[in-house]
């Protein structure tokens, strides 16, 4: 006879992950460390985006930035030069940065003396967004290259953000990316996000976006 | 290939479950997977023997239930499944709805002694 139990367990997989990510909120807040995630997909300028908001900040921020990547260290280089402080991660093929990643990030980058973080997450349209890493805000990047019909095919990332940058608008000439449909394509989902179109090369539309970003800090403060 | 590391955050919390009720012998963990998780079950099954070739339960068996993606319409309040009507409620033709279920990911229940 068999002696086996079915022991009910009812448990989300999501659940723990989210229990370590409000750890982390928490915990950076109180330090006086705001954390933002950055998702994209690869090549569509995250780094180079980081790169000029730390220029146009660090007078006044001490920034940090965890740069996720399944190899190199070429990304850490280029943000630490900015003049920012950074760790690279190595994801190892992993596809996404789930809570435990990131909070591993935090503890080697040390946030104490730090007001602003950056994770930089995995370029991947899919399943970052999934995942709550602990960050304050969520932001994607979308390039004008890469066209304006990506919340069309990737709806959970555009849906989620609080804020959504359109770099390259540099190269808008060159490509049939029209801004009015991205932007009723992107509403669509998200009512209230933000859309900041800019070149993060010639530094055009990139004080609104500095502007929203000191903002919910600020607002962050309050809360 | 991010089911990989999802398996192994089953595996850990089945096995907290495990150690916490002093339990000998694992024979099933049941899994409620959503139509719309961002888990592939197939991708699951195939990589769950990896995943715990290390650890006591390379004899304990998967199974997984998929959970449909349930929406209700918004206009005439027909529950209908999004992905097989491609999101336009079969009753009025509205497109636009509310998610009932499909994105869960659960650990439902294990069979154990």
């Amino acid at each position: 006879m068999s002696d086996l139990k079915v022991f009910t367990i009812k448990k989300n997989i999501q659940e723990d992950n989210k229990a370590i990510a409000n750890q982390t909120r928490d915990h950076l807040g109180a330090q006086g460390a705001f954390m933002v995630n950055v998702m994209s997909s690869p090549g569509s300028g995250k780094t180079t985006t980081l790169v000029s908001t730390i220029h146009a900040l660090k007078e006044t921020l001490a920034i940090g930035v965890i740069e996720a990547d399944v190899d190199s260290d070429v990304d850490a280089r280029a943000v630490q030069d900015a003049g920012a402080r950074a760790v690279q991660m190595h994801t190892g093929g992993l596809c996404h940065l789930d809570a435990t990643m990131a909070k591993g990030g935090i503890d080697a980058l040390g946030c104490e003396d730090l007001d602003l973080v950056f994770l930089e997450n995995i370029g991947n349209l899919i399943c970052t967004v999934g995942y709550d890493t602990g960050a304050h805000k969520n932001i994607a990047i979308l390039s004008v290259p890469e066209g304006d019909d990506k919340p069309l095919k990737y709806p959970m990332m555009f849906a989620k953000v609080d804020a959504l940058l359109i770099s390259k608008i540099d190269v808008m000439p060159y490509f049939d990316f029209n801004m009015q449909r991205l932007e009723e394509r992107v509403r669509a989902l998200n009512p209230n996000v933000a859309i900041f179109p800019m070149s993060a090369k010639t530094g055009e539309g990139l004080t609104p976006w500095l502007g929203w970003l000191t903002q919910a800090m600020k607002g962050a403060k309050h809360d | 290939m991010h089911e990989l590391g999802i398996v192994y955050e089953v595996i850990k919390v089945v096995d907290g479950f495990v150690k916490e009720n002093q339990l000998t012998y694992m024979d099933k963990i049941v899994l409620e997977i959503g139509q719309l998780s961002q888990a592939i079950p197939r991708f699951i099954e195939q990589c769950y023997p990896a995943a715990v070739s290390d650890t006591p339960y390379i004899h304990t068996v998967l199974e997984i239930i998929t959970l449909p993606a349930m929406g209700i319409c918004k206009i005439c309040g027909t529950n209908y499944n999004i992905v097989e009507h491609k999101k336009i409620c079969p009753h009025c033709g509205g497109e636009s709805f509310q998610l009932l279920t499909g994105q869960e990911f659960n650990i439902k229940e294990i069979v154990a002694r």
